[in-house]
């Protein structure tokens, strides 16, 4: 019953866009697969509904190109593109029912209202909303209305769903809910989904691969364990989770590591941008990398500290650490053993654990 | 003070109020009653409901009123689809061409209505077009498209465009976006435009006066009897006036409570 049309892939070629002298989005190269469930994950303003609005048709690039399917879409405005979007704030007709709504798309198409009024009762049906479709979207419940607005993209048969944060107006466990069923619906349908968001929980957790955008550049795309283990510039490693940085030198590189001095030693770390002994870098290192060391117990790398305070997050606990590389943050699993005594402790990292990066803007710098 | 005096004081602050308000009217309604002209209720001739079959009988009162009725139709025709076409580009137009727009389209509500009539006329009459009541038609409308216009653009500035997008997205084109969208959120806004139109179309003096030429409208026509004095027949329009509006009034508001007797019932 759910409408199969096979997703289709994009294609953004050197797609940039201006507005006055504000450079929006720089050009762009971008490929999105046939039914991908692909993310743009970024600070708001950094351009990621710009390209949204470039793929739905509500705005042309300034220079470049966007195909959809392998077609062109120069010329082809929003109501004639294969793609369907869900708004950030949903965007139901108020003065509409809930079932003119999922069939407004179908009325454009000059459907007569007994079949689109059915067509309309059976996507209500796949959304998990019968007996709804009667009703105003203002007598519905927030995580309805969602449905309804997925439910009135599905009924065109899209071959692209572009999805501008539509979980941002609900609650905690309603948002995590919807996107497990986001999910499924992706890949029940097989449509392409383009899934804009500032939430990096929602794009790790659904997307087959992540864009990450700041200042209108994509500055990496790949998969959730590559944008969060490998990120590739400062901004992706500190934008995507928590990190901590020890800003430093390079002291000496040995194949894909280097070692690293900053004021609270030197440390080894892989090197992946091959940066030469004598550079100004940071080494970012994941709160969760980082453990305990008892008395004699040894690692790659050690670093002395000061525990200034433990917050218990259930789960896990967090540690603040003073060290002379700076302040420090370490994520524990909770064991039950309870706290630790502040004071003197010893902190070990693997050297696999840490990322060495050119010093570059972050996340902080751009908030 | 104590709270007895100021209920009190407020008492009489509504009592004064409402006397300010009502008793013109009182007195406008008892002298059509009074066998005695010119309207009076201090010399006092006994009731009498001559001035009713007066007026019955004054055709000048009735096609002024006949005239009222069509310039009210024929502005409102005019100045609702000019209030909304206004407002819609003014939505739409770059910051500096719309504050171009807006101030030419506003300027007539800040111009003396005189003005507006009498530059009606002569524009017209370099056309060959004389006055009448075409052109008082016209020259009403410069301003009442200025109200409905404001009115217009209120209403718009609460509609979420992403709403109109959401239509195109879903394949409709501009015009089905606005005719499915866009007109059935303005419809509340048209109907409270055309009543406003309606009223200022009717109740109007000055504009009308000069540019209305030889013809003649309800409130011109009582306008020029100023001048020799006025008959009761004036009160008895004024009562009929009265009724008809608490008649409207009484009538929209049992409509209203239907509708929510109706609403409450549905859910």
């Amino acid at each position: 019953m759910i409408p199969t049309p096979s997703g289709m892939d994009i294609a953004l070629s050197g797609a940039a866009v201006r507005f006055g002298t504000f450079q929006a989005v720089h050009p762009t190269d971008l490929t999105i697969e046939a039914g991908e469930f692909f993310s743009i994950l970024g600070p708001s303003g950094c351009g990621k509904t710009t390209i949204l609005r470039l793929l739905s048709g509500f705005l042309d690039p300034s220079e470049g190109e966007v195909r959809i399917g392998g077609r062109p879409m120069a010329g082809i405005g929003p109501s004639d593109r294969p793609t369907a979007l869900i708004f950030q704030n949903l965007a139901l007709f108020p003065l509409m029912t809930v079932w003119e709504n999922v069939a407004f798309g179908l009325e454009m198409r000059g459907w007569k209202t007994a079949r689109r009024r059915a067509r309309a009762f059976e996507l209500l049906e796949i959304v998990a909303l019968d007996g709804q479709g009667d009703k105003l979207p203002a007598e519905i419940s927030g995580g309805q209305r969602q449905r309804v607005a997925i439910a009135r993209a599905l009924a065109v048969e899209p071959a692209v769903l572009l999805l501008d944060e539509p979980l941002s107006a609900l609650d905690l466990k309603l948002r995590q809910h919807m996107r497990a069923e986001l999910k499924q619906l992706q890949e029940a349908t097989g449509i392409t989904f383009v899934y804009i968001t500032h939430d990096q929980g929602e794009a790790l957790t659904m997307s087959d691969r992540v864009a990450v955008m700041n200042r209108g550049r994509i500055v990496q795309v790949g998969s959730a364990d590559d944008v969060y283990d490998r990120p590739a510039t400062a901004f992706v490693a500190t934008f995507v989770g928590e990190m901590n940085h020890l800003p430093g030198r390079i002291e000496s590189v040995a194949g894909d590591r280097a070692r690293i001095a900053t004021p609270g030693g030197s440390f080894l770390a892989p090197n992946p941008g091959g940066l030469a002994p004598g550079t100004e870098a940071v080494l970012f290192l994941r709160p969760e990398r980082l453990h305990l060391l008892g008395p004699g117990e040894v690692a790659a790398n050690g670093i002395d500290g000061h525990l200034l305070r433990r917050d218990m997050e259930g789960a896990f606990s967090t540690l603040i650490v003073e060290t002379a590389a700076g302040r420090l943050t370490v994520q524990r699993v909770n064991s039950g053993a309870g706290g630790l005594p502040a004071g003197p402790l010893r902190l070990g990292f693997a050297d696999s654990a840490g990322v060495i990066l050119p010093a570059g803007e972050t996340a902080d710098d751009a908030a | 003070m104590t709270r007895t005096g100021s209920g009190l004081l407020l008492r009489v602050y509504m009592g004064v109020f409402f006397l300010y308000m009502f008793l013109p009217l009182g007195i406008m309604v008892a002298a059509g009653f009074n066998a005695y002209s010119p309207p009076s209720v201090t010399v006092w001739k006994g009731f009498t409901l001559h001035w009713f079959v007066e007026l019955w009988q004054d055709d000048r009162m009735w096609s002024g009123l006949a005239n009222s009725v069509l310039i009210e139709g024929a502005v409102i025709a005019l100045a609702l689809p000019m209030g909304l076409a206004g407002a819609l580009l003014l939505g739409r137009l770059g910051t500096r061409a719309a504050g171009v727009l807006y101030t030419a389209m506003v300027s007539p509500l800040l111009t003396p209505g005189i003005i507006l009539g009498i530059s009606t006329v002569i524009f017209w009459r370099g056309l060959e077009v004389s006055a009448g009541l075409f052109t008082a038609i016209l020259a009403q409308t410069t301003f009442i498209a200025s109200y409905t216009m404001l009115m217009f653009m209120a209403r718009l500035q609460r509609q979420d465009t992403a709403l109109e997008e959401a239509a195109l997205d879903l394949g409709a084109t501009p015009f089905q976006a606005f005719r499915r969208i866009t007109l059935p959120f303005l419809r509340p806004t048209i109907l409270t435009a055309a009543v406003i139109a309606f009223l200022q179309s009717f109740e109007n003096y000055n504009t009308t006066m000069f540019a209305i030429g030889g013809a003649h409208t309800l409130v011109t026509e009582i306008g020029s009897r100023m001048r020799f004095g006025l008959s009761p027949a004036i009160n008895a329009l004024g009562i009929l006036f009265i009724l008809a509006t608490i008649v409207f009034a009484l009538a929209w508001g049992a409509l209203k409570a239907r509708e929510r007797r109706a609403a409450e019932h549905a859910t």
